[in-house]
């Protein structure tokens, strides 16, 4: 089986859509400094920040996406059954961390989840449900997504994604990194960590009708290492991408681009591009590889679903962006057929998009043209 | 779609067109309800969703009664130890250790049993629901932040500063390779994490589902909690956490119990289904456990009714509902 998405809207540091994908096609780095934390007090001086300071902004790029989305997709929640599943890595912890300093709670502990996010562009939404699921969140939620159109449980899933940064999280990710860097650079030989970016995105996951809808979701494969709560681990991974595979009924030489989880850090990059080099070995040429987190920052539980949306629109236009901030190749990656410096226009038919995060949760997703 | 009026006791969410008062703020828009129709989704009450395989409680200093009770009481999440053993404590948050020991005690497993090892089992999932599990730990590392900069914050901090922490130590503890979700949605987090757990046994992405609900009540979440719009009595948040573990109703020769689908709505009149266990039911309020807690107490008293209603929610997160059924031996 297999289901259709019928839209999708993003924010990141480059603004919606069609904004971001401009962006990325012409290489584009959005990174600058921090804007809602003190660089002093995190450890980290960097980020790809939207420009919106005021507080629950995730909430808020939420909520934009959902209503560019249900507009797009023409649905109408008081007739057809929509359910919303929004995968997130730090909810709103920013608001937890603001509380804590002051002392007091100044609003409603709801807000730490985004049903009212939701509801509020899309009255009539009968469940909103929101998975912690860090890194991977919003894969999670895809995949979950599409079972509940295949199962008939739903007639439309606005399935969603949303993160900013909170300062704990900011200083973990400047204990790990190996020195402190102004982008990210995936898969690059001096890369030195990952940078947290602002963004949301959404797509609305229906039934698959001929004549409708963007792309084909073919299938999104689960897994969780269970082994070390930061350290990826191959094995989980590779099972994520054969579930994926599987799933979706797809060989490995079928599938023409991969947009990679690339978070610039030397344990993922390292990992992921071993297990890619496994997955494809014997593909001729393999698939081209991109990532978007050089350009956008790692999104967190709005990334998966922002690389889905950037594939969907590289599977309608052929036009694939090159990994930002890549300039020397790490040796373990230098096999793969990184698009680099520029974009690069191929025939792609299936995509694959990877996912992970803290926890060793994996997600994996194939996407496939509708042309 | 034909719509459809389902046999539960719980109706239509109604629009709120208008938020309580407590939650408007100057300049703030209105706050849309969520309409929650149930009744237009078609689930048969009747279906079983999952057979029970497992249910176990956690609930420190709770006064269960009698034929309820467990024999032995509850650590609190500080002697964890104590059922868990020593080794991998040191880091964990209460919530994350009250899960751990609910999860124990649902595999049967004895005091300071060691822990699996081999490879992860693919086919076992994790789905906990929490909302407060973390908050304390993230205010705390804002705080020493604010105070002494990155160095005041270690590297074994790092997995508690996301909000997926539990389901990540209960995954790699008892090494569950499955699906990994962690719901926070609120007061119905619980009956959410059931429901998603009965769609990853219904797609085949589990066998068995291990579901856990847990929440701590450290100063931070107890300021979280009363801060909520959907605050309707003075019930004060309780810590403890409940595990079920669910597999397929097909694939179950000897099940504790048998779970419907999760209803969605509201409360109407009427006569119930069965026996009711919600918040009256226990001491406190579980938040995000709740579900789980109200579900696993159920199962206990399946054994001698033959429908048991389970509930929780609020009236701005909504409700949800579900029957637990004895199965037939």
């Amino acid at each position: 089986m297999a289901a259709t998405i019928t839209a999708t809207a993003v924010r990141t540091c480059f603004g919606d859509g069609p904004a971001t994908v401009a962006a990325l096609l012409r290489g584009a780095c959005g990174a600058a400094g921090l804007r809602r934390s003190d660089p002093a007090r995190v450890g980290v001086g960097h980020g790809y920040p939207i420009d919106d300071d005021a507080p629950f902004g995730p909430s808020r790029w939420l909520t934009d996406c959902v209503a560019e989305a249900v507009a797009a997709a023409g649905l109408d929640a008081r007739r057809q059954r929509v359910v919303s599943l929004v995968g997130t890595g730090l909810r709103e912890s920013a608001e937890v961390e603001r509380a804590a300093l002051a002392g007091s709670v100044d609003f409603p502990a709801e807000r730490l989840h985004f049903a009212d996010a939701v509801a509020s562009a899309v009255p009539g939404v009968q469940r909103v449900v929101t998975l912690a699921n860090a890194c991977s969140a919003g894969g999670s939620a895809l995949a979950l997504a599409q079972d509940l159109v295949e199962t008939g449980e739903a007639d439309a899933v606005l399935v969603g994604g949303t993160d900013g940064s909170s300062a704990s999280m900011l200083a973990m990710i400047g204990r790990v990194a190996a020195r402190p860097t102004g982008r990210v650079r995936p898969f690059d030989a001096d890369r030195a960590g990952v940078l947290l970016g602002d963004g949301a995105a959404v797509l609305v996951v229906e039934p698959e009708r001929p004549g409708r809808g963007l792309a084909r979701l073919l299938a999104t494969g689960l897994s969780c290492d269970a082994g070390h709560e930061t350290a990826p681990d191959p094995a989980g991974i590779l099972r994520a991408v054969r579930d994926a595979h599987q799933r979706a009924e797809r060989r490995p030489e079928q599938v023409d681009l991969v947009l990679a989880h690339g978070t610039g850090t030397t344990l993922n990059d390292e990992t992921e591009a071993r297990v890619i080099a496994e997955v494809f070995a014997g593909c001729e040429p393999g698939p081209l590889v991109t990532a978007l987190k050089g350009a956008v920052g790692h999104t967190s539980g709005g990334s998966a679903l922002l690389s889905v949306a950037v594939a969907v629109e590289i599977l309608r236009t052929g036009r694939v962006p090159p990994v930002v901030g890549l300039t020397r190749p790490a040796p373990e990656a230098a096999a793969l057929r990184l698009v680099r410096e520029a974009a690069a226009r191929a025939d792609v038919r299936v995509a694959q998009v990877d996912a992970f995060g803290f926890g060793g949760l994996n997600a994996v997703t194939l996407l496939e043209a509708l042309r | 779609m034909t719509d459809r009026v389902h046999a539960g006791h719980l109706a239509p969410t109604p629009d709120r067109g208008v938020p309580p008062p407590a939650s408007r703020r100057p300049g703030q828009v209105t706050r849309p309800g969520r309409s929650i129709t149930d009744a237009r989704s078609g689930a048969d009450p009747d279906r079983q969703v999952a057979a029970v395989l497992a249910a176990a409680l956690h609930l420190p200093g709770a006064d269960l009664p009698a034929g309820v009770a467990d024999e032995e009481p509850a650590c609190p999440p500080e002697r964890a130890a104590d059922l868990l053993g020593r080794k991998g404590l040191l880091a964990k948050e209460p919530a994350t250790r009250l899960a751990l020991c609910a999860v124990h005690r649902a595999l049967g497993l004895a005091p300071k049993a060691p822990r699996p090892s081999g490879p992860a089992d693919p086919r076992t999932a994790v789905v906990v629901s929490s909302n407060l599990g973390n908050v304390a730990t993230v205010g705390d590392i804002a705080r020493r932040l604010r105070e002494g900069g990155p160095r005041e914050v270690g590297p074994l901090e790092a997995p508690n500063a996301s909000s997926n922490v539990i389901a990540g130590a209960i995954a790699i503890w008892f090494r569950f390779g499955g699906p990994n979700l962690t719901v926070c949605s609120g007061a119905t987090a619980g009956l959410d994490a059931i429901w998603l757990a009965g769609l990853l046994l219904r797609t085949g992405r589990a066998d068995r589902v291990v579901v856990v609900g847990t929440e701590p009540d450290d100063p931070q979440a107890q300021a979280l909690h009363a801060a909520r719009d959907g605050v309707t009595d003075a019930r004060p948040l309780r810590a403890g956490a409940a595990c079920l573990l669910l597999g397929r109703v097909d694939a179950a020769p000897h099940p504790l119990a048998l779970l419907g689908p999760v209803r969605a709505g509201v409360p109407v009149d009427g006569t119930p289904r069965g026996l009711l266990i919600d918040a009256a039911a226990v001491a406190g309020d579980h938040y995000g456990a709740a579900g789980v807690v109200h579900t696993a107490l159920a199962v206990r008293l399946a054994a001698t009714n033959a429908t048991v209603t389970v509930r929780c929610g609020d009236p701005v997160d909504g409700m949800r509902e579900l029957d637990v059924r004895a199965a037939r031996r």
